[in-house]
């Protein structure tokens, strides 16, 4: 019987995550037993999970599990959720991604208010994406309001969603490494040096003015203070319920204006189906051969499109996956698919930014609090196509360890070779010494795939310059 | 008052979210800082008379 307790989920006493046979379960404390039990009544939460906002969730008779898991948490009440096909982190996510999520967070703590309850957090880390739809994960979050106190979260909310929506609104600098970098994202005190001055700009003025620059010169000014004096500082200075849904009211109109200007401009990989040197011929051939090899397979679980570009690989795959993770390191061109994503309703495609040449790593305590992407995602099938000359040449990725990593993924494979004359890889090649990439022939990455795999069907696209190849791991 | 936050909220990080809120929670804002201010004016007894007050809303 496996059961595990997830590694992320133990900073909140009140609850924790743990898995027994493959199924999502949360187990409670008494004070959150009887926070979930007041909260299931509400109104805005039968809504909200009834929209997929909020992760469906259902009360789990404590009889029906096994003795050794209920005393082992000390638990009130368990709960099982529906399992989220692939966690994914905000560092993964673009910037309307991360808006949207964040968005969902705030409507629904307004929601919440609206009934009594508020949140204990505001962390990015509660929200997941089930495809193209955010959805909030953490329903322990979710606490009787308390008259006077002020939202607990917002320092954490701005620390991992406002400030990093800021500075690529307001900068240009892309948040993913700074949230990658920090669990618990943007302090204060980073902030207001990443965003000196750009509160100068009419409309930019009053959300850097108070959430940045105000936030943190109180914060350093109230440094001693202790929080529980604080809250009864407040409430005595009138501080009230109402207070709370009008701060939150402002949050969310602000995050609603954020944009990224860069999102509308051509990037590196925006156009690349349009501009690309493939012919219609070619590009029906391969996307033939791509719909041919996963059907031959499905039904599969999890497909994992690495360097996916506008997503229309994905799209085939998702004819005959489960479940589809397109990862691909231009944030622009992912954001976009995200946007069409997210106006289709899509549940079933997931847009990641992924630097496939540095993936996420383990974060947060001991490294396991948050997990390494290739632990996250399992895939059944792995479609790499016109990604090996970025890897090999650019990268500078050994082609034997090429292999090995895709042989670790478990899945079987379809994979593109650009043979050295074709001009996307000749124009890579161009940017290397002559002869340092001697061994980037197809013959030797023949050689070396059907080492470690059983190649099932091969065919060369009609430029001679392309091959295709359907393999299953030996 | 009981407080369920598992969580630092952090004082600074409270109190901003007065001025967010908008006109009414500017005043709070002021008259936290006021009372702060005046406070050692105010003496000890009329200090602790406030915290019980506070504790029982």
């Amino acid at each position: 019987m496996p059961f595990a307790v997830e590694p992320g989920s133990f900073r909140d006493p009140a609850g924790s995550v743990f898995y027994l046979d493959g199924r999502v379960l949360r187990g409670f404390d008494p004070t959150g037993w009887a926070d979930f039990e007041a909260l299931a009544a509400t109104r805005f939460w039968q809504r909200a999970t009834e929209r997929g906002e909020l992760v469906k969730t259902t009360a789990v008779e404590l009889a029906t599990l096994p003795e050794a898991t209920t005393k082992l948490t000390g638990i009130a009440g368990v709960v099982e959720h529906e399992r989220i096909p692939v966690v994914s982190y905000p560092f993964e996510w673009t910037f309307s991604m991360l808006r949207a999520a964040a968005l969902c967070h705030l409507d629904l703590l307004l929601a919440g208010l609206a009934e009594g309850f508020t949140m204990k957090d505001g962390y990015a880390y509660n929200l997941q994406f089930r495809g193209a739809r955010p959805v909030f994960i953490d329903v322990g979050s979710f606490t009787r309001v308390q008259p006077g106190e002020p939202w607990a979260g917002y320092r954490q909310f701005c620390q991992t969603m406002l400030y990093p929506l800021l500075l690529q609104a307001h900068r240009g600098v892309r948040f993913q490494p700074f949230l990658r970098g920090a669990v618990q994202g943007i302090t204060p005190q980073d902030a207001r040096g990443l965003l000196r001055g750009a509160g100068r700009r009419a409309g930019r003025r009053a959300g850097v003015l108070k959430h940045v620059v105000l936030h943190q010169a109180i914060d350093a000014r109230m440094s001693g203070a202790r929080a529980s004096d604080t809250r009864k500082e407040l409430a005595a200075a009138g501080f009230s319920a109402e207070l709370q849904v009008a701060t939150v009211k402002a949050i969310r109109k602000l995050v609603a204006k954020l944009s990224w200007s860069e999102a509308g401009k051509p990037s590196t990989w925006s156009d690349y189906q349009r501009t690309s040197t493939y012919t219609d011929a070619e590009r029906e051939r391969k996307e033939a051969f791509v719909e041919r090899s996963l059907a031959a397979a499905a039904p599969l679980g999890i497909c994992a499109d690495l360097g996916g570009n506008d997503g229309t690989y994905a799209r085939i795959a998702q004819r005959h996956a489960s479940y589809v993770v397109t990862a691909d390191a231009d944030a622009v061109t992912v954001d976009r698919l995200w946007q069409r994503l997210a106006t289709e309703g899509n549940e079933r495609i997931l847009p990641l930014v992924v630097d496939l040449t540095d993936p996420s790593p383990g974060l947060g305590w001991r490294g396991t609090e948050r997990g390494p992407l290739f632990e996250r995602l399992r895939p059944d099938a792995v479609l790499a196509l016109a990604l090996v000359h970025h890897l090999a040449i650019s990268g500078n990725v050994p082609l034997p360890a090429l292999v090995d990593w895709w042989h670790g993924l478990g899945g079987r494979l379809v994979v593109e070779f650009v043979d050295p004359k074709d001009p996307m890889a000749d124009r890579l090649l161009a940017n290397k010494p002559a002869g340092m990439h001697g061994d980037y022939r197809r013959e030797v990455f023949e050689r070396l795939l059907e080492q470690r795999f059983e190649v099932l069907d091969r065919e060369e696209l009609p430029s001679g310059t392309r091959m295709l190849y359907h393999a299953v791991p030996r | 008052m009981r407080s369920l936050a598992y969580l630092d909220a952090m004082s600074g990080s409270m109190v901003v979210q007065a001025v967010v809120a908008g006109v009414a929670g500017i005043a709070v804002f002021f008259k936290l800082f006021w009372r702060r201010l005046t406070a050692p004016f105010r003496g000890r007894r009329a200090a602790q008379v406030e915290m019980a007050e506070s504790d029982e809303r």
